[in-house]
């Protein structure tokens, strides 16, 4: 039926280098994750702040982040920063971009989740005391962690996918870049990027599904 | 009468619909169109003009294939990691992509005679103090993913075990990380350095050095089971050779002097 | 700082190539939307349980990075199957299916988001299954659902700039070829970004003022 002679074999032989690939991306995705929560949250500081430029700073990150692709993010921050003579190495450079990338759509994330939240429990925290970053940090910030955790775990899938980009920056030691090496030595590209994709459908699911059992334990009430 | 009328017309019919076993030979001259992949990061060999349009060696070299075949030629630019992908999936019916003969990427794809043959050269930039081939040691190496040159940066590399190589996806990619000093070096057809340097639109790069390695012999390539089209493609080439046209594009695209002798001396073809 | 070399046709080609990022997006969209209000509508009447293979398959399209399902789509459709079709058929076509996968999704939420007590009393009231969901489900639904949609639209715009590896010129692509001739790398990308941002920020903009309008009414 087909006119194409598959050679999985030759495919299946890289897989050790495919899953040692997958423990790279991961450790992108799951650093990117981190640093972007991190940000995001001094961002979310920086839009309730009475500051005028500590607004503008976290308005336009925001929407950089979100109205331009990733890829081109990845490729500015390699490129665009290679001009001024900033040098990354692909590694950082992929893991800085989906950074960005996650800092600037959790802030958001954390908008929506800041509106479920009362303004009198922020009043309330602040006459028992509490300085206005005593009560973001002990009354506010858990909550909204909390609300936003199912958008978390969605960006923490999006930031998987997203270290496929980093090959356009010379990335070749993460899942996709390891495939795509593979591929440009030895052509196999179906058996090669089928193997790949079958990894990255297991990593997805096993985040989203051990994040809605953790979301279980966790958010009991 | 009636009868023996609508029978010639069937069998009218199924000798037009039916394929009678044409090869891509047949195809390319009945569809009347030669679809190239070049690489148009790659001057002089394949690039663009100030309208953005393909030109270049072997940009010339697939008209005049198309001519030969009396066709129009369609140029369809891929990178270097692209190539073999677009011809493996029928997008383009050959790749005048001054594509290395290797002996892993015939398991894949149908080669012809070589129809070029590239030096190598070791390209740095100005800051990295490299000055000779072996200099390279322990710095970081950039080159196109999965090219000739890549792969044999990467066996020095892991020789020497010092050292980082990047590949990235294209050629301009590498031409533009070593000119912003992200690497230190490169290797790459003497052609194609002289002609990014002289461009002067990479400040800070200078060929150091040539690189030791087997002359690179480059040839067109089309599927693998493709004969007849290869078979002509030969002939072809050895025309361009015969004809003159193979030096006259030498002088247009590379410069003057005398094109590579693209036999090997005590073997055949 | 700009002392550029871009002439009035580069223009015009990093036009020709916004011109085919925007014609990717509106076929994906388009026909991504249709089959996505199918799947979505198919599977919360089928519920779970008969719905769980075409979840699967919808899911897959969510699970697996862009760029590996234009490649594996790529080498399916033409290298093993043997079709002759182009790079741009193969884009619309992931990218359609990509679309839809989230759009059933947003569809399935809009319809939930219907208390079905409302739905109960469309009926009882005498109206059939269709007349429920075009007079009842399709308005409320839609107010819940519009916002992500637009979202939606927007994210795949942005993700066409994977499209290059089936050999589709884009804008990206445009941008990345004006580079290798030009060597302005830095001038190049600001206005391929800026590109993105001027069609991209206003709609979302109006996305959020959307959701915040009819949140507030409701």
């Amino acid at each position: 039926m087909f006119n194409y002679t598959f050679r999985w074999n030759q495919a299946l032989k890289s897989l050790p280098q495919m899953l040692e690939g997958a423990l790279v991306t991961m450790e992108i995705a799951i650093l990117s994750m981190v640093i972007g929560i991190a940000i995001a949250i001094v961002l979310t500081l920086f839009r309730l702040s009475p500051l005028r430029p500590l607004r503008a700073v976290a308005a336009v990150w925001v929407e950089i982040a979100r109205n331009t692709p990733a890829l081109f993010q990845i490729y500015m921050v390699h490129f665009g920063l290679g001009s001024f003579g900033i040098h990354l190495t692909p590694y950082l450079s992929l893991l800085i971009g989906i950074a960005y990338n996650n800092a600037g759509y959790l802030t958001e994330n954390f908008r929506g989740a800041l509106t479920a939240i009362p303004e009198t429990q922020t009043r309330a925290a602040r006459s028992l005391g509490m300085t206005s970053l005593q009560a973001f940090r002990h009354v506010v910030m858990p909550q909204m962690l909390r609300i936003a955790f199912l958008p978390m775990t969605n960006q923490m899938v999006w930031a998987i996918l997203m270290t496929s980009l980093g090959a356009v920056v010379a990335m070749n030691s993460d899942l996709y870049g390891v495939a795509n090496d593979l591929n440009a030595r030895t052509f196999r590209t179906f058996e090669i990027f089928a193997i790949a994709a079958v990894i990255f459908y297991l990593i997805t699911k096993t985040i989203t599904i051990s994040a809605r059992l953790l979301a279980a334990r966790l958010f009991r009430y | 009468m009636k009868r023996t009328f609508v029978m010639a017309g069937a069998l009218a019919l199924a000798a037009l619909t039916m394929p009678a076993k044409a090869d891509k030979l047949d195809d390319i001259i009945a569809s009347g169109t030669l679809r190239c992949a070049v690489v148009l990061d790659f001057p002089p060999m394949g690039f663009r003009d100030e309208n953005n349009q393909p030109v270049g060696f072997d940009v010339d070299y697939c008209r005049d294939l198309a001519k030969a075949l009396g066709v129009e030629a369609e140029i369809v630019e891929t990178t270097f990691p692209e190539r073999i992908p677009a011809l493996m999936s029928g997008r383009v019916d050959v790749a005048v992509a001054s594509t290395s003969d290797t002996l892993e990427r015939a398991k894949t794809v149908g080669f012809t005679i070589p129809y070029y043959a590239f030096e190598n050269a070791v390209v740095a930039n100005e800051k990295s103090g490299i000055e000779s081939w072996e200099d390279m040691k322990g710095k970081t190496i950039g080159a196109t993913a999965g090219t000739y040159e890549a792969i044999w940066i990467e066996g020095r590399l892991k020789e020497w075990g010092a050292g980082e190589f990047r590949p990235y996806q294209n050629q301009a990619d590498v031409f533009l990380a070593l000119s912003q000093g992200q690497i230190d070096a490169t290797v790459s057809t003497v052609e194609v350095a002289e002609a990014n340097v002289k461009s002067g639109k990479f400040p800070g790069i200078r060929i150091v050095d040539k690189a030791p390695m087997v002359p690179d012999y480059v040839g067109l390539i089309t599927l693998r089971e493709e004969y007849g089209l290869i078979n002509y493609m030969n002939l072809f080439i050895n025309q361009q050779v015969r004809t003159g046209r193979y030096q006259e594009l030498y002088r247009k695209w590379v410069g003057d002097g005398e094109p590579a002798d693209l036999t090997v001396k005590g073997v055949y073809r | 700082m700009f002392d550029t070399a871009l002439t009035v046709n580069d223009l015009l080609f990093l036009a020709r190539g916004a011109g085919m990022t925007l014609l990717v997006t509106a076929i994906a969209v388009g026909l991504g939307t249709l089959m996505g209000i199918v799947f979505g509508v198919v599977r919360y009447q089928v519920g779970p349980w008969w719905g769980a293979p075409l979840t699967f398959f919808l899911d897959i399209f969510r699970s697996i990075p862009l760029l590996i399902q234009l490649v594996l789509a790529n080498a399916f459709v033409t290298t093993v199957l043997g079709f002759r079709v182009s790079g741009f058929t193969v884009a619309c076509g992931v990218l359609s299916l990509y679309t839809a996968a989230y759009c059933a999704e947003i569809v399935r939420g809009g319809i939930e988001a219907v208390p079905q007590t409302v739905r109960r009393a469309a009926r009882s009231l005498g109206m059939s299954w269709g007349q429920d969901m075009t007079h009842i489900v399709l308005p409320l639904a839609t107010r819940v659902a519009l916002p992500s949609w637009i979202g939606l639209a927007l994210g795949v715009m942005k993700d066409t700039s994977l499209v290059f590896v089936v050999q589709v010129v884009e804008l990206l692509k445009s941008t990345q070829i004006l580079i290798t001739r030009l060597q302005e790398p830095l001038f190049l990308l600001l206005i391929c970004g800026l590109f993105y941002f001027l069609i991209s920020f206003p709609i979302a903009r109006f996305g959020g003022y959307l959701e915040k309008k009819w949140l507030a009414n409701d």
